[in-house]
């Protein structure tokens, strides 16, 4: 059985994205197959070099380099959303076409979505 | 089919809490069905407020949901991180954190995420209320 923790909330507007990546690293600690996506707004949290102040929340960018850590290798994202960022992103994610992006959806048993 | 509800939409401020009553009273209408367990998380931990005060000619969805939950015997977890965050404590963390009051209302109880993993792994399907 396979999760995924399905990313689109801005990693500024909110605690969404914090509280998911908190279940996320559960399932990891829990050593349950768990993949993540990010698109939309959520796509925020992969720019390099943000500096956010502890006023603007948690510097959520910093824990991607952990997920791995918790058996978290697998982050998804559009190839048509992240080729139009005219920005470096975190470079551990794995660019899908839209077909690809379907298929895997269809991969996973359960979606959470925030 | 064995259902578990996880609910993150606030009590106020969406319909989460007051749908997915809904559905989960569908749900044990239905001998074929059940219902493992509710998890609370986000906004949705309002939820267990016990100094939350409706208007009396207003629905008490928290008193709905916990005299369901027990007439049904199904837990209801509520997120202990998200519910810390926004001031919800039971006795023990108001003494944990060397606070005077303590609000959580009675039925509803304060669970680690390793719950709804649970849930989750325990369920034929996980219906999502936001």
């Amino acid at each position: 059985m396979s999760t995924l923790i399905y990313l689109s909330s801005s990693p500024y507007n909110g605690t969404a994205l914090k509280e998911a990546l908190d279940l996320a690293l559960v399932f990891g600690t829990f050593e349950q197959a768990i993949s993540i996506a990010i698109t939309g707004d959520a796509l925020a949290l992969l720019i390099e070099e943000q500096a956010p102040s502890t006023r603007h929340g948690k510097h959520l960018h910093k824990l991607l380099d952990g997920l791995e850590f918790y058996d978290i290798e697998q982050v998804f994202v559009k190839a048509t959303e992240t080729s139009a960022l005219p920005v470096s992103l975190w470079p551990g994610i794995t660019a899908l076409n839209t077909d690809a992006w379907l298929q895997m959806l269809d991969q996973h048993q359960h979606i959470y979505r925030f | 089919m064995n259902y578990s509800l996880f609910i993150t939409g606030s009590p106020t401020a969406s319909r989460a809490c007051q749908t997915a009553l809904d559905f989960a009273e569908a749900v044990v209408a239905h001998e074929q069905h059940g219902i493992q367990g509710i998890f609370f998380y986000e906004e949705a931990v309002a939820i267990a407020n016990a100094l939350a005060m409706p208007p009396r000619d207003e629905c008490n969805i928290r008193a709905q949901w916990a005299t369901f939950a027990k007439q049904h015997n199904i837990p209801l977890y509520v997120c202990i991180a998200a519910a810390l965050r926004r001031g919800q404590l039971n006795q023990a963390e108001a003494k944990r954190h060397e606070v005077e009051h303590f609000n959580l209302a009675d039925g509803f109880q304060l669970e680690g995420l390793g719950s709804l993993i649970s849930l989750t792994l325990e369920s034929d399907r996980v219906v999502r209320f936001n």
